[in-house]
């Protein structure tokens, strides 16, 4: 498949929060703010990356070679755990400066199931390596898309004149349909 | 034989969890960022760690 098609796809057409409902925590949880929006956003694409190439090469590396395609979902799992623990403890150990800015958000990301959804479908897709690369830069770049989009239009709602039954997340949640409706409209890029 | 190596695939994932759990908790915080606070709210998991750091706040 065209690399082209496969990151438009994934990056704007089945975007992750506003055409697949997932990840939804981090969006609604860490939107509030333009500035933690965008830092989630990158602690997002470099765990995402990170997670999904691993996965995948121990997918076929692994799993594949000895007959244990069953064990895919357990494996990615703790894989992805392992990861988020390993690039904290790297992050306080080499870079302060990048943990103060992105630390607070990785035990966040452990929680955040569009990393296990981007390496389970770079297996069921059956991306090959340069594939499963883009689509793993793809997916969280979306993701960062959207919530600093909807950070932005948020910060923006606290200084507006909303009626008390629709404040704080009925409102937000309104935006995100709205915002995935105008996001649908993609669907005729590719 | 199959069995065998997906027991051992598994203890091998999860000794690797623990042992990268255990040695990033031992980890020290680097200066200045004992104190850092999720800015976080609207989620429901209520096993959070971040949420009951807020919560001890």
């Amino acid at each position: 498949m065209n690399l082209l098609t496969i990151f438009l796809s994934a990056f704007l057409i089945n975007n992750v929060i506003l055409a697949k409902f997932i990840g939804m925590c981090p969006f609604m949880g860490v939107s509030t703010k333009l500035s933690s929006a965008i830092g989630m956003g990158i602690a997002v694409i470099f765990v995402i990356f990170g997670a999904s190439v691993l996965s995948w090469a121990l997918y076929y590396y692994a799993l594949v070679p000895l007959g244990l395609e069953y064990m895919k979902l357990i494996c990615f799992i703790l894989l992805i755990a392992a990861f988020v623990q390993f690039v904290e403890m790297f992050i306080k150990k080499n870079s302060p400066s990048l943990y103060k800015s992105l630390g607070i958000y990785l035990p966040l990301i452990t929680t955040n199931c569009a990393v296990l959804y981007v390496a389970l479908d770079n297996i069921t897709q059956k991306y090959n390596l340069i594939e499963t690369i883009v689509n793993s830069i793809a997916v969280p770049a979306g993701f960062m898309l959207v919530l600093v989009i909807f950070a932005t239009i948020r910060e923006r709602l606290t200084a507006s004149d909303v009626p008390e039954a629709w404040q704080g997340n009925p409102i937000a949640l309104v935006v995100a349909a709205i915002m995935a409706i105008a996001f649908s409209a993609f669907a005729g890029l590719v | 034989m199959s069995v065998i190596f997906a027991i051992l695939i598994a203890a091998a994932l999860l000794g690797l969890n623990a042992w990268l759990y255990v040695a990033n908790k031992n980890t020290p915080v680097p200066e200045g960022c004992e104190n850092l606070k999720p800015d976080c709210n609207g989620c429901g998991i209520t096993d959070c760690t971040l949420r009951r750091k807020q919560e001890e706040h």
